[in-house]
């Protein structure tokens, strides 16, 4: 079975495109446009991974991070945080609020990629 | 009246730096976005078995272009951070090797040519003090430069533990820069003579020399048109190599 990933990210443009090239790399997706939206579609799908940007409205990323540790059907799927943001203190505080993984925008789909299957791989040995 | 002047100055210059780095991070999403549509039409070429050497050629060109304008931005971000005065100045002791190997990685994917920086070490390794986002910005814009001025060997940086300091050359056999541009290449906005068909912002010398001042090394360059050039930097050691 392919894995279900949700995608959230408040940018319609960039979102549209990512899940187009997510799709036609055979994953099931669903997405949401804020933190909020993106909790309660993950406690009703429960997908494999979750892709979240940090700068959104109502719900950012780092809370996102927080409410998915906090919550006992969502601390076990793994968050890839994507941001704008590169300074080390973003990274680290995504990092240890328990981030899999942190893309810098603008990246080329391989590293996403790459880092969806480390995640997936990841997850699944554990 | 003067310190109320001083005061809308300092305030309108926080404004200013504020409203540039806030444009700047927006610029990046709709960067993503170009990347990301460029992604989408590469692999739907390839699934519907159109794709070609001159699509694939162009649609690298574009993505190139796009990390040539994030580079931009990100000096401008940098130069921004240091006439402001709040770039980062917490050090750490760090070897200097563990900050070029994902270098190495970066250039391989994102250079349009199969050559990979080459890093070679002589000596003893010992720590130095230093930031380690500034070290890793001043060894990335060197070696993107190296990059970006050389078509045919691959650019090498040497590490050589000295006995009092750490000495690195960063080497590439590209366009050169000639004499009378040497004295003026650390200026803010100064570029080359022979770089005009080249992009840059003329930037990225002026944040490598502010980084490598901020971290007490010192910098040097020697160069000849056609031929090359080589930059050299010094880190001396903590009291003890560690």
């Amino acid at each position: 079975m392919n894995a279900r990933i949700l995608l959230i990210e408040d940018k319609a443009g960039l979102l549209d495109t990512l899940k187009s090239l997510l799709e036609l790399h055979d994953y099931a997706v669903i997405t949401a446009r804020n933190g909020e939206e993106g909790i309660a579609m993950a406690i009703r799908h429960l997908p494999d991974l979750v892709i979240s940007d940090i700068y959104m409205p109502v719900i950012n990323g780092y809370e996102l991070l927080d409410h998915f540790h906090e919550h006992t059907l969502l601390c076990k799927i793994p968050v890839l945080i994507t941001s704008a943001k590169k300074e080390d203190d973003e990274i680290e505080t995504a990092m240890q609020k328990g981030a899999a993984g942190y893309l810098i925008k603008p990246f080329v789909f391989a590293h996403l990629h790459e880092q969806i299957k480390k995640a997936l791989k990841r997850n699944q040995q554990s | 009246m003067d310190s109320t002047h001083t005061s809308e100055s300092s305030s309108l210059l926080n404004n200013a730096s504020n409203v540039i780095a806030i444009t700047a991070h927006e610029f990046k999403t709709p960067l993503t976005t170009i990347t990301s549509i460029v992604d989408l039409l590469s692999t739907k070429l390839r699934i519907d078995r159109y794709m070609n050497p001159f699509y694939e050629q162009q649609l690298s060109r574009i993505t190139s272009e796009i990390f040539s304008l994030n580079s931009m931005l990100d000096e401008m971000l940098t130069i921004n951070n240091i006439l402001s005065g709040s770039f980062e100045a917490k050090k750490e002791l760090l070897y200097v090797e563990e900050q070029l190997l994902p270098l190495k990685e970066q250039f391989r994917s994102f250079t349009d040519d199969n050559r990979t920086l080459q890093i070679n070490v002589s000596g003893t390794p010992c720590k130095i003090l230093a930031n380690s986002g500034q070290l890793t910005r001043i060894f990335s814009n060197l070696v993107s430069n190296a990059f970006k001025f050389s078509r045919q060997n691959a650019p090498v940086v040497h590490l050589s533990y000295e006995d009092k300091a750490l000495v690195i050359t960063v080497t590439d056999d590209g366009i050169g820069i000639p004499a009378e541009d040497l004295p003026h290449l650390f200026q803010p906005y100064y570029r080359g003579s022979n770089t005009k068909d080249i992009a840059g912002t003329g930037l990225g010398l002026t944040i490598v020399k502010t980084f490598v001042t901020a971290n007490d090394g010192d910098i040097a360059v020697s160069s000849e048109p056609n031929k090359g050039t080589v930059f050299t930097l010094v880190f001396r050691y903590p009291d003890t190599c560690q």
